[in-house]
């Protein structure tokens, strides 16, 4: 690796050599004895008022050496840092760093003068509470480590900052308790995080792919949240938690499938209110999930399954549909998916239009033309919205369900027992980071069942979850 | 736990929860069939016969070894390899008829009209997918379907047990010994639990107790089959033989099920998921033993596992509707087989290495 020669010319112009880009910019000024500096700077991503109250002026009545420290007393940025390689300071100037040169130089000096643009710290849509903090992570990783800082007034909350992406060089903090975390699960981490070769981490789900045992899996191996509090309280765990610059979403590990049927929310209503809660989130997603399965095989295969009054009502309702079962309800279950896809994306504005256009139009429109039927529409909208209840699991439930439909339409109710028999074998094989994706209810783990669809109160939770295997077990006094 | 192991917990599960299920569906109607209204007392032998070897079994599980190296150790690695096939053969043989059971099951119970022979195949390549992955793996699958099982099984016993007249049982011993015999008979090819747990010999993660728990775990499931059989004789009496399918059967009468429709089809779905699993089991036990005997190859698992779904796929093509005669020949010609490799084994290995231990220690 090149080092600087201490010819000022020489030296700024092998860094434009390095860095020939038209946004890299140089300043040449001189001090009031004749020192001349050069500060060579990436235009949009350097604080340029910062730079000159913290760098330049008080360089201009710099009467001192040619020597980088003597030179670094003088500044007043609170992040300086010195530098020889003339490689390593083009990746700082690229970073927003700018790098200062002087004639006579033995190190180059680093001024941590970099702009920063970043949105206020809000509520996530993807996460409201009623009950309990309203602060989400940003896009700034160096915001989001301070919202986690704030929280663990501890000297054991470790922050390692990783580079990823050869191009991007992402910025990404893991995060983990001392003593707390097993110390192979952040070995772990790191070392994966070490291996990635990719040139560009636009987000943090990037990561997951590279973070997963089964990266082609159907089932999520790798948790997520936009909340510090979340965040924080799945550290204090045990877990290792990553921040990414650039991205919002939190990543946490080892991933536990109960983690989605909980919500911050529980740890601050009385605990028969969670437990309530998360058993009506495990029924609403069984529901979502096989309650249109269910109407199909019923009506093909399996009529007993109504109460007779219900099957007269169906019987009715279904008379003079030109559709079979199964292809009534993926028909409508398509269209559900695009309003659903339509809605995300479009703008406000036209979103009350679209909600008209697809209740009124196509729902009331379909079932008076005869096109579907009433039973399956009511069937289709409890099943989206049963899908919301687990927001997370969506991506995964929302394929589920049309495989159930699908297997429903042409074996039968027997069909939907054999995929929940693969679903179930698949997801007590799955492991990642050597901890089992459905625990703690396989393998067993009777003190961790106290947090998972059962909420027990806190005093009851003194031990971290066992699966866990956190070297630091108690948690409560 | 270690993730190529089976905990006891594990094991309790198989045996007090899952093991019973597969003695709901035909065994009932068998036993009333030969039995009359004493058909408790050949399952009762049975139970308790099977409970001893099950006893006999874990105690060979302590010494963490596998099926292959227990022989191998006892009689030499040709005799070990032999020996290894012909238990493998035994299970193959044995799951037959409960996979048989089942495709009937499914047939007459999940479908209002019968519906075309290929609608079990699924089931097929469920199973070859089940025979890719280690035995171990059964072992958290037990974790989730134990649970089920027993609340399944308690909600059908919950609906039908208001409709059962348990007088019906009474006078005990009025088909006498003969009637006894044959029960025992005819009931012997469904308790072959003991045989299942011997490939997994050296994953069982022995503990101080494991061996009695065990047993007495097996004994409680055991009760449980018994009360359902009472209670299904209770019900049916004197038809008890022509129904077949017995725990689909006995909680249709519930009075609530007029207003609410057919609710009891939850339980008997989630004792058709824990079905599956418990009629997977002997094919993936015999692919393990096979495994033992040629050593782990690294594509071997999969490729027993496709063969030996393949063949019971083709078999029971052949014998769709041929399945009087293969209860026939399992139960009626065949039936010493289940007694012998499954009590008999056991108690032969266990007697060889408690021989073997004493000469080693003397």
């Amino acid at each position: 690796m090149k080092n600087i020669s201490g010819k000022l010319n020489r030296d700024v112009k092998a860094l434009k050599t390095l860095l020939p880009a038209e946004d890299i910019l140089t300043f040449a000024f001189t001090s009031e004895r004749g020192l001349a500096f050069t500060l060579v700077y990436a235009d949009p991503i350097t604080d340029k008022e910062l730079l000159g109250e913290q760098v330049i002026r008080p360089l201009l009545n710099y009467e001192g050496g040619a020597k980088a420290k003597a030179i670094g007393e003088k500044l007043t940025s609170p992040e300086l840092r010195t530098e020889k390689a003339l490689e390593k300071l083009a990746e700082e100037v690229l970073a927003g760093n700018p790098v200062l040169l002087f004639e006579g130089a033995d190190e180059a000096v680093i001024a941590g003068t970099k702009k920063v643009f970043v949105r206020a710290v809000a509520e996530p849509s993807t996460d409201v509470v009623v009950k309990g903090p309203r602060e989400g992570f940003i896009e700034d990783v160096k915001i989001n480590t301070s919202l986690v800082r704030r929280r663990f007034k501890t000297g054991e909350l470790k922050m390692d900052m990783l580079e990823v992406g050869r191009r991007s060089k992402t910025a990404v903090a893991v995060c983990y308790l001392e003593g707390t975390t097993k110390k192979s699960a952040v070995d772990d981490v790191k070392k994966k995080l070490g291996e990635i070769d990719i040139d560009y981490i636009p987000d943090s789900s990037y990561l997951t792919h590279f973070l997963s045992s089964r990266p082609y899996s159907l089932v999520k191996q790798v948790g997520t949240t936009e909340k510090p509090d979340i965040f924080c309280a799945k550290i204090a765990e045990g877990r290792v938690g990553l921040l990414v610059d650039g991205s919002p979403i939190a990543l946490t590990l080892p991933y536990l499938l109960i983690e989605d049927f909980q919500s911050s929310e529980d740890y601050f209503v009385p605990p028969y209110r969670a437990t309530f809660t998360r058993l009506l989130r495990l029924f609403a997603l069984i529901v979502a999930v096989y309650l249109p399965a269910f109407y199909v095989a019923a009506q093909l295969f399996k009529l007993q399954l109504f109460p007779v009054k219900l099957l007269l009502t169906i019987a009715g309702s279904i008379r003079d549909i030109p559709f079979s079962p199964s292809l009534e309800m993926l028909l409508v279950l398509l269209v559900l998916e695009v309003l659903n896809e339509a809605s995300i994306r479009m703008p406000k504005y036209v979103g009350m239009a679209l909600s008209v256009v697809g209740a009124l139009v196509l729902g009331e429109t379909a079932v008076s033309a005869g096109f579907v039927s009433t039973p399956a529409i009511i069937i289709i909208a409890f099943s989206g919205i049963g899908l919301y209840a687990v927001p997370n699991l969506i991506e995964q439930t929302g394929v589920l369900r049309l495989v159930m439909l699908l297997v429903a339409g042409s074996v039968g109710t027997y069909g939907i027992v054999l995929v929940t028999a693969f679903v179930l074998l698949y997801l007590v094989t799955t492991e990642n980071f050597g901890v089992p994706l459905v625990a703690p209810f396989s393998p067993m783990k009777g003190r961790d069942l106290r947090d998972s669809l059962v909420k027990y109160n806190l005093g009851s939770l003194q031990m971290r979850p066992e699966t866990l295997k956190s070297p630091n077990k108690r948690r409560l006094g | 736990m270690k993730t190529n192991s089976i905990a006891p917990r594990q094991i309790f599960f198989f045996l007090a929860c899952v093991a019973p299920a597969g003695k709901l569906v035909l065994l009932p109607a068998r036993l009333a069939e030969a039995a009359g209204n004493n058909l408790l007392f050949p399952a009762l032998f049975h139970l308790v016969l099977s409970a001893a070897a099950v006893f006999c079994v874990l105690l060979l599980a302590k010494r963490r070894e596998s099926f292959y190296a227990l022989l191998q150790g006892t009689f030499g690695s040709a005799a070990a390899k032999i020996l290894c096939s012909l238990f493998a053969l035994f299970l193959l043989f044995a799951s037959f008829l409960p996979l048989l059971e089942q495709k009937l099951f499914v047939q007459s119970v999940f479908y209002d009209t019968l519906p075309s022979v290929v609608s079990f195949a699924p089931f097929f390549l469920f199973l070859a997918y089940l025979c890719s992955k280690p035995l171990s793996s059964f072992g958290r699958v037990w974790d989730i379907l134990g649970p089920l099982a027993v609340a399944a099984f308690a909600g059908i016993l919950i609906l039908s047990a208001p409709s059962a007249d348990y007088a019906a049982l009474l006078p005990a011993g009025a088909a006498g010994g003969n009637g006894f015999l044959q029960g025992a008979r005819a009931g012997a090819s469904w308790f072959f639990d003991a045989a299942l747990l011997i490939p997994m010999l050296g994953k069982i993660d022995y503990r101080k107790g494991t061996a009695w728990k065990g047993a007495a775990c097996y004994l409680a499931g055991g009760a449980g089959v018994l009360f359902f059989l009472a209670t299904f004789y209770g019900i049916f009496e004197g038809i008890a033989t022509n129904q077949l399918f017995a725990f689909s059967a006995t909680s249709k009468y519930f009075s609530g099920i007029t207003v609410l429709g057919r609710i009891d089809y939850i339980f008997i779905y989630a004792l058709a998921l824990v079905m599956a699993f418990s009629c997977a089991l002997p094919v993936q036990c015999a692919a393990e033993c096979l495994l033992q005997a040629c050593g782990r190859k690294k594509y071997l698992p999969t490729l027993l596992g496709v063969g030996a779904s393949a063949l019971l796929f083709a078999l029971s093509l052949l014998c769709d509707y041929k399945f009087a005669d293969v209860l026939a020949a399992v139960s009626g010609l065949l039936y010493w087989l289940f007694p012998l490799f499954c009590l008999l084994v056991p108690a032969l290995m266990l007697l060889f290495l408690l021989k073997g231990g004493r000469r080693e220690t003397a």
